[in-house]
């Protein structure tokens, strides 16, 4: 047995202190922020009430005229924050992501994990883990370029024609700046997590059951259908809640292509919108000129909303890929 | 053993959170700032190095970074100044905050924020300009249109191009029947402050309903885009046909490259003019008789026949009282230079970026104030 010096014993404790400090951080951040936030928004809380959750009108009121008072609070005349407008852009948006991003992913994280080998699969991989370190205004950019004039003289007006009898569909065709133009830049941007975490998922089905299903017969569509897709659901549902977080909290693509609707619910698939997330980036600055300061405090409320928001998506992706029987894969 | 590393890290979250609570409070802003005097031998030159440092308008900040800045410090290396592009609104808040000795702003502080912060100056240092922009394939030549007109279109109440309101204006001009779609800066901005004061001086109902600000709420239209900056507002209207936005004097040339034409607008007397040098020096040459001792006034619809009616003033923001007299001499310093005509505020400068020079009353005003900041 080695002896152990008092040397070894400093940096050892050192060691511990600079662990400890590591472990604890998240946490620490984590509480903060959160109380930072909630502390900002109460002021609203109190001026708003439910209000703040289902009224679509957002004013900061005029911040050139005089402050009026109410329910105790200091506020320019004509203010009210409500943040509907900015709750459903947020979750529709997220969901077509979501529906155009989960079959991708899966289509692609099953060529990944069960067909390419060699160079090939090599340059598959590389190129969809390059796909996520594309910074988003990078894909905002190509979206004003390229996505939304398609969109605008193509896509909407053959999408209106052909599904136009579903009422999301139909109606005016729009700028092409739309509640789809963001699903679709967002979609772009949660595959890369999705198929990485799936093919890795997939990748951890036993061999022997996949050829154990091609032995009795199955086709390679049956044996990924009641082999491989059983064998990986919780953890795939944990892939998804994954990119859902994702989509949810991003904030510059979405901003340049989504229209920044104010006011005004989204009336189809080509209407234009805007996010939670966007809407505070964008808004911040003139919030501050707001001598009441009850702009900022609007705009924290809606900060702990997208907060609480991700947070309760987080856990309950948690507890639906909870481990329920024996062999059932954690979620990552 | 267990309990012991449980202790550690309590101990450390405590101690973290001590940490962040502290960024949260402390005010960093003039420990940093000023260096004391370089070497004690060198006393007889006794000229302390101090450093200025800007944020606010993404107007200003080209003419901050790649104009003043470059050629101050050749003036006066002891000076060390540094800008950014955060939103005028930003500007503000960090020159109230003490975080900045310098905000940039295209809008004048309100008065509510006044009341609250006395000490605060609002200096012109140069003059800008907006001008309203369309993408009309087919129409060739300047459209006319009226602050009216525009609230309307803003309003949603004028939909189409060939709207009877918008062929009186343009009597001659074939017009097409397609739905016009109105851009809108998503961002907070300067340019917003001055469409928007345009509207409410020249329509009551937007001034009722919407009114001013350098962010509104607008009212909610399907055909509205929300673009984020001058440049986002370009791109917005060269790709969409039929649309039509506001745009800063400075993007003028850009935007007319991308095949974006822009209105003659109507002014107070009912003439119909463009943006120029002439029309905006005219406009501002009525504006300065009005200007008062704190400076904050709106340029928007000046008289006279040949005056451009959305114009204004570049604003710097600074506090009255300095933390001390070296940072008072060196801000009070540099604020003549850029206001001098033959200096800072020369066309060497200004031109690059579109903007025009102080006219000589307000440059008078703008002294008196910089002559307020004490040490």
């Amino acid at each position: 047995m080695r002896k152990v010096s008092k040397v070894a014993k400093a940096w050892d404790r050192g060691f511990r202190v600079l662990a400890a400090i590591g472990a604890a951080s998240p946490a620490v951040f984590l509480v903060s922020i959160a109380a930072i936030v909630l502390v900002e928004s109460i002021p609203t809380i109190r001026f708003m009430g439910i209000h703040f959750l289902t009224e679509t009108r957002w004013d900061m009121g005029n911040l050139y005229g005089a402050l009026t008072h109410r329910n105790g609070i200091t506020a320019p005349a004509g203010a009210s924050y409500g943040a509907l407008v900015f709750i459903v852009g947020t979750l529709l948006s997220s969901i077509i992501a979501l529906v155009i991003a989960v079959p991708v992913s899966v289509g692609t994280a099953l060529i990944l994990a069960y067909r390419v080998r060699g160079p090939l699969g090599f340059l598959l991989n590389i190129l969809v883990e390059l796909l996520a370190g594309i910074p988003s205004v990078v894909i905002g950019l190509w979206g004003i370029l390229v996505l939304v004039p398609w969109i605008a003289n193509a896509l909407a007006p053959f999408l209106k024609s052909v599904l136009g009898f579903i009422p999301f569909f139909g109606g005016q065709t729009g700028t092409g700046y739309s509640l789809l133009a963001s699903g679709i830049v967002l979609a772009m941007m949660i595959v890369p997590i999705i198929t990485a975490t799936t093919r890795d998922l997939l990748m951890q089905v036993p061999l022997l059951a996949r050829e154990g299903g091609l032995g009795i017969g199955m086709t390679s569509w049956e044996v990924v259908r009641y082999i491989a897709l059983p064998y990986i659901r919780e953890g795939f549902i944990g892939a998804v809640a994954l990119g859902w977080g994702r989509a949810m909290g991003e904030t510059m693509a979405v901003l340049m292509v989504s229209g920044n609707a104010t006011n005004i619910l989204p009336q189809n698939l080509y209407s234009p919108i805007s996010t939670m997330a966007a809407f505070i980036a964008n808004q911040l600055d003139s919030a501050e000129t707001d001598a009441s300061g009850m702009a900022v405090h609007a705009l924290s409320e809606l900060a702990l909303l997208l907060l609480a928001i991700t947070l309760a998506t987080n856990l309950v992706a948690r507890w639906l890929v909870r481990p329920r029987r024996r062999g059932g894969v954690v979620a990552p | 053993m267990k309990l012991r590393s449980k202790w550690f890290a309590g101990l450390a979250a405590v101690a973290a959170v001590g940490v962040v609570a502290g960024c949260g409070t402390s005010n960093s802003s003039s420990s940093t700032q000023n260096a004391a005097p370089s070497n004690s031998s060198q006393q007889a030159a006794s000229v302390a190095k101090v450093t200025l440092t800007e944020t606010g308008s993404s107007l200003l900040y080209p003419l901050f970074n790649a104009q003043w800045i470059p050629a101050y410090h050749k003036l006066h290396p002891d000076v060390q100044m540094t800008a950014a592009s955060t939103g005028s609104g930003t500007g503000i808040s960090d020159a109230i905050a003490g975080t900045v000795d310098i905000g940039a702003s295209d809008a004048y502080m309100a008065d509510a924020q006044i009341q609250q912060h006395p000490d605060m100056l609002n200096i012109p240092v140069a003059i800008s300009a907006q001008q309203i922009m369309y993408n009309l394939p087919g129409v060739k030549g300047h459209l006319h249109l009226s602050g009216e007109v525009l609230a309307e279109i803003y309003e949603g109440k004028i939909q189409y191009w060939d709207d009877a309101k918008i062929k009186a204006l343009n009597p001659g001009v074939k017009l097409p029947h397609q739905v016009i779609k109105p851009v809108v800066r998503s961002d907070g901005s300067g340019d917003t402050f001055l469409f928007t004061q345009y509207l409410s001086k020249s329509s009551a109902a937007w001034n009722q309903n919407y009114g001013y600000g350098t962010t509104i709420s607008w009212p909610g239209l399907q055909t509205e885009i929300g673009a984020k900056g001058n440049q986002g507002v370009v791109a917005a209207l060269a790709k969409t046909p039929y649309s039509i936005g506001y745009v800063g004097i400075s993007w003028l040339d850009k935007a007319v490259q991308q095949g974006l034409g822009y209105a003659a607008l109507e002014n107070k007397a009912g003439k119909y003019v463009l943006p120029t040098s002439a029309t905006i020096q005219a406009a501002a040459q009525e504006g300065v008789k009005n200007v008062p001792a704190d400076e904050r006034i709106s340029l928007i619809d000046e008289p006279g026949a040949n005056s451009y009616p959305i114009i204004n003033f570049e604003y710097i923001i600074v506090k009255d009282d300095q933390p001390n007299a070296a940072k008072a001499d060196a801000l009070k310093a540099f604020l003549n230079w850029a206001i001098n005509p033959s200096e800072g505020n020369s066309a060497k400068f200004l031109t690059p970026v579109h903007f025009l020079p102080l006219p000589t009353s307000v440059h008078a005003k703008s002294e008196a104030q910089i002559e307020k900041i004490k040490g």
